[in-house]
């Protein structure tokens, strides 16, 4: 191990793989913690993503670094600023994206990043987030980013070296978290610290142990909560009810291109239609982030700006009903390639490894997957390089999910490949129309069996309260299981199984076939006696249960 | 001048039908474990699928033999001038083959004898042969009788739903159905014959939404010269389906037929589907 006391002084560009090192470890850092991160998440939505929407964003950096270990400091930086913005997700992934624009202000022509360049950063960070915020709240990564840049600038003006100076930001910024509360009262209420704070505290924890030469991977930071209190895992339960109450809307994301951008005409025109938004820009690129009831409104005002890519739009009153920290995967194992080139290709979004395997075996060579579907949506950015990625020209893509339906319809426009968005609204719906697909007939052959198959398609799901919920006239405990079918609720009760049959028996009696996919939470007993009993119960229609393997749901239903 | 009109047992032409044209079927041969037997002869297509589920037992299927043909050409050439013989595609079997080599055999001895490929099967190959013996009855010379060989092939489809995959897929006769194998969900292939050999045409994600389709199949096709439905095992569902497209045939009545022995060794008990002639 090399000693840092020779090293980090400055890192020059003999040494400079170490800038991407530490990059590549806040990425680490956040995915060790993410879990910890979502949990902590209240403010502004309480949609428990904070944690996945920074890791994510810091991967699509990481996979824009270069690979070369020999680049000098501005060349790693040089994309940083760009890459950062088209990757954030979300509001903490924007603001986190202006750490990395300062980051790269900051190192500028300079081939190595010294104490300075790291206080500079940070203060260019905080200056510029206050400003993408029309209306800045204290208590959340806006102030972790000031009094960082505070102690930054401070031990450098004691000619402190960089891991002195990082050392000392890495101290303030868990103390930072440590006060949230007391300047943001929902974090008290929740008794929680502000979570993209402690997000930023625990990458640069991950980028320290990286420049001292330290594996930081899997280290899990303890959450500093005020009074040496420990933090309990989970929000308080009077916070999350109230929460259910509020109607959030439609979280929108997407970045206008133009030569010309005025940054605070666009944020001044989003804070007058929608709710927390943030407009950050570089380079002919400024990126809007913000809470619509319609979310259509803000892509309409947005394009009177510029040409619009990468739009992202979640759904926050289904994020914040199903508030589940579990249901996230890993979206780098996906992607699977046909071996032989085949004239239409099919890329679907779906998430569990069971729901993938279906996907690509009833594809006819030609399907591949993009891992996604709830909260953890595709960007456009996913979406198109799986379709870029497939062998051929013409390509289907299936979004599998309401919410990534906007995302995927952006792709036509963006790919020179001929890509027809069949928009199944759920991954079940996907398979029946995937099943109409054909690769002896031509694309718009295919386009139109599989758009007559998904009008026909009722949608199931059976899945657990995370939390007590009060929802269309139905109370649900936490812990209970509860169906819904094309979004209505249907049937509550304690056990899955029979919340299922129930679904079955008010939604399914005029069916020709039922599929039900299993979720990874149960056990292969569980499917047994899941098969056996639908089998015995319902003789009106044939009835297929496979394993599906997707998070979160117990079952996913396919009503055909 | 008298022409006969000669096809093979996969034409699964009822007996009634071909006897009624005067069309000789020549059988194929179905051979189960140590046992031959000749399609339709000495096995029923019953038997046959009573006993194709049992893992144990694959039987196969062959050609007739060069012989069976020059037997068959040469009692014909003793009542009839010239012979049109109305086969299985090439590409399924080697029955055209068969025939082709008989009549060489025969030379310039026996019959003029044309030997048609019609890259079909069942009952969209014993169509074929019954138009063609249609007009034959009608005054019509070889040389129509094979233009209308080919023109009637041409607009002759078979349309047929399996259960499953796994008997075609065992008797090596998938073709370009091969792409729809694989799918970890029970789906029900509906396949048609293309250039000689077996095509996909569509999935239905379950039996009632297969027959279903089959039916609007019927009235896509339409106006037809010829429509029967056909079965391995479920002779009932097949009767339903007749009733329900019987509007499409030209005289109101399709034909129920089962598939006999051969092709059925290849689509297995449950097959439903469809043999007919579009109109011109």
């Amino acid at each position: 191990m090399a000693n840092p006391a020779q090293n980090t002084a400055a890192i020059s560009s003999g040494t400079s793989s170490r800038l991407a090192d530490m990059i590549r470890a806040t990425a680490k850092a956040i995915e060790a913690n993410r879990d910890t991160i979502n949990a902590l998440n209240v403010f502004p939505v309480p949609d428990g993503d904070t944690g996945t929407n920074m890791l994510l964003t810091l991967r699509s950096l990481v996979d824009d670094l270069p690979t070369k270990s020999t680049e000098s400091a501005n060349t790693v930086s040089k994309n940083l600023a760009r890459s950062a913005l088209l990757g954030a997700r979300g509001n903490s992934g924007l603001i986190l994206a202006q750490y990395f624009k300062g980051l790269a202000e900051a190192i500028g022509d300079s081939t190595e990043l010294s104490g300075e360049h790291f206080a500079k950063s940070i203060r260019i960070a905080s200056d510029n987030s206050y400003k993408a915020l029309p209306n800045p709240v204290e208590g959340t990564m806006l102030t972790v980013y000031r009094e960082c840049a505070e102690v930054a600038e401070k031990s450098v003006a004691d000619n402190e070296d960089l891991e002195s100076v990082m050392a000392a930001v890495a101290a303030e910024a868990l103390d930072s978290v440590r006060r949230t509360p007391d300047l943001l009262p929902v974090l008290a209420e929740a008794e929680v610290v502000d979570s993209g704070g402690f997000g930023f505290a625990v990458m640069l924890d991950g980028a320290l142990r990286a420049l001292r030469g330290e594996n930081p991977a899997g280290r899990v930071l303890p959450v500093p909560m005020p009074d040496g209190r420990s933090f309990s895992g989970s929000v308080k339960a009077d916070f999350v009810d109230a929460s259910e109450e509020i109607d959030w809307g439609y979280c929108t994301v997407f970045a206008i291109h133009a030569a010309q951008l005025d940054l605070d005409k666009i944020r001044s025109h989003m804070d007058s239609i929608g709710k927390s938004p943030i407009v950050d820009g570089t380079d002919g690129i400024a990126k809007v982030h913000v809470h619509m009831e319609d979310p259509g409104e803000a892509l309409t005002a947005g394009i009177t700006y510029g040409e619009l890519s990468n739009i992202e739009i979640a759904n926050m009153d289904d994020q914040a009903a199903g508030w589940a920290a579990d249901r996230r995967k890993d979206p780098d194992d996906s992607a699977e390639t046909p071996a032989e080139p085949v004239a239409i290709a099919v890329v679907a979004v779906a998430a569990g490894d069971g729901l993938s395997e279906l996907i690509t075996s009833s594809g006819m060579g030609a399907a591949s997957v993009v891992e996604g579907g709830d909260t953890m949506n595709p960007s456009v950015s996913d979406l198109l390089s799986a379709v870029e990625a497939t062998p051929s020209k013409q390509v289907i893509l299936l979004p599998n999910n309401k919410n990534v339906v906007p995302a995927a319809k952006e792709v036509p426009a963006l790919s020179k490949k001929d890509v027809r968005v069949v928009a199944t609204r759920s991954v079940q719906t996907g398979v029946a129309a995937l099943l109409a697909f054909n690769t002896t007939q031509t694309l718009d052959e295919n386009e139109t069996a599989m758009n007559d198959v998904i009008g026909e398609v009722g949608d199931g799901r059976v899945c657990k309260a995370s939390r007590d919920v009060t929802a269309y006239g139905h109370e649900i405990r936490k812990g209970m299981a509860f169906a819904t079918f094309n979004d209505d609720i249907v049937a509550v009760g304690r056990e899955p199984l029979a919340v299922l049959s129930k679904l079955l028996e008010e939604r399914a009696s005029d069916a020709e076939i039922v599929t039900v996919y299993t979720g990874e939470s149960l056990n292969p007993e569980e499917v047994a006696s899941t098969r056996e009993t639908l089998k015995s119960k319902f003789e009106d229609f044939e009835i297929e249960v496979v394993y599906g393997g997707q998070p979160h749901y117990e079952y996913l239903v396919a009503v055909e | 001048m008298s022409i006969a009109v000669v096809t093979d047992s996969t034409s699964d032409l009822p007996v009634d039908i071909a006897a009624l044209h005067g069309i000789t079927v020549v059988p194929l041969n179905v051979h189960i474990e140590d046992d031959s037997y000749q399609d339709g002869v000495n096995i029923s297509a019953d038997e046959l699928y009573r006993r194709l589920p049992n893992q144990n037992v694959i039987p196969t299927t062959s050609a007739p033999s060069v012989g069976s043909f020059i037997e068959v050409f040469e009692k014909l050439g003793q009542t009839h001038d010239e012979i049109i013989s109305i086969h299985l595609s090439a590409k399924l079997s080697l029955t055209h083959n068969a025939a082709l080599n008989a009549v060489s055999e025969l030379g310039s001895s026996g019959p003029k004898i044309k030997v048609i490929d019609t890259e079909q099967a069942s009952m969209a190959l014993g169509w074929t042969a019954v138009q063609v013996a249609e007009a034959i009855a009608t005054g019509s010379t070889l040389e129509d009788a094979v233009a209308l060989a080919k023109s009637a092939s041409e607009r002759s489809i078979f349309v047929g739903m399996v259960d499953t995959l796994k008997y075609l897929v065992r008797g090596g006769r998938i073709g370009k159905a091969q792409g729809f194998v694989g799918s970890l969900l029970k789906v029900r292939p509906i396949l048609t014959m293309r250039e000689g050999e077996a095509h996909p045409l569509e999935r239905a994600r379950s039996r009632r939404k297969g027959i279903a389709r089959i039916k609007s199949l019927v009235g896509e096709y339409a106006p037809l010269e010829k429509l029967a439905i056909l079965y391995t095992t479920d002779e009932s569902d097949a009767q339903d389906i007749a009733n329900d497209v019987a509007s499409f045939a030209p005289d109101g009545q399709p034909v129920v037929a089962q598939l006999g022995p051969v092709v059925g060794n290849y689509l297995g008990p449950g097959t439903l589907g469809l043999g007919l002639i579009r109109a011109e």
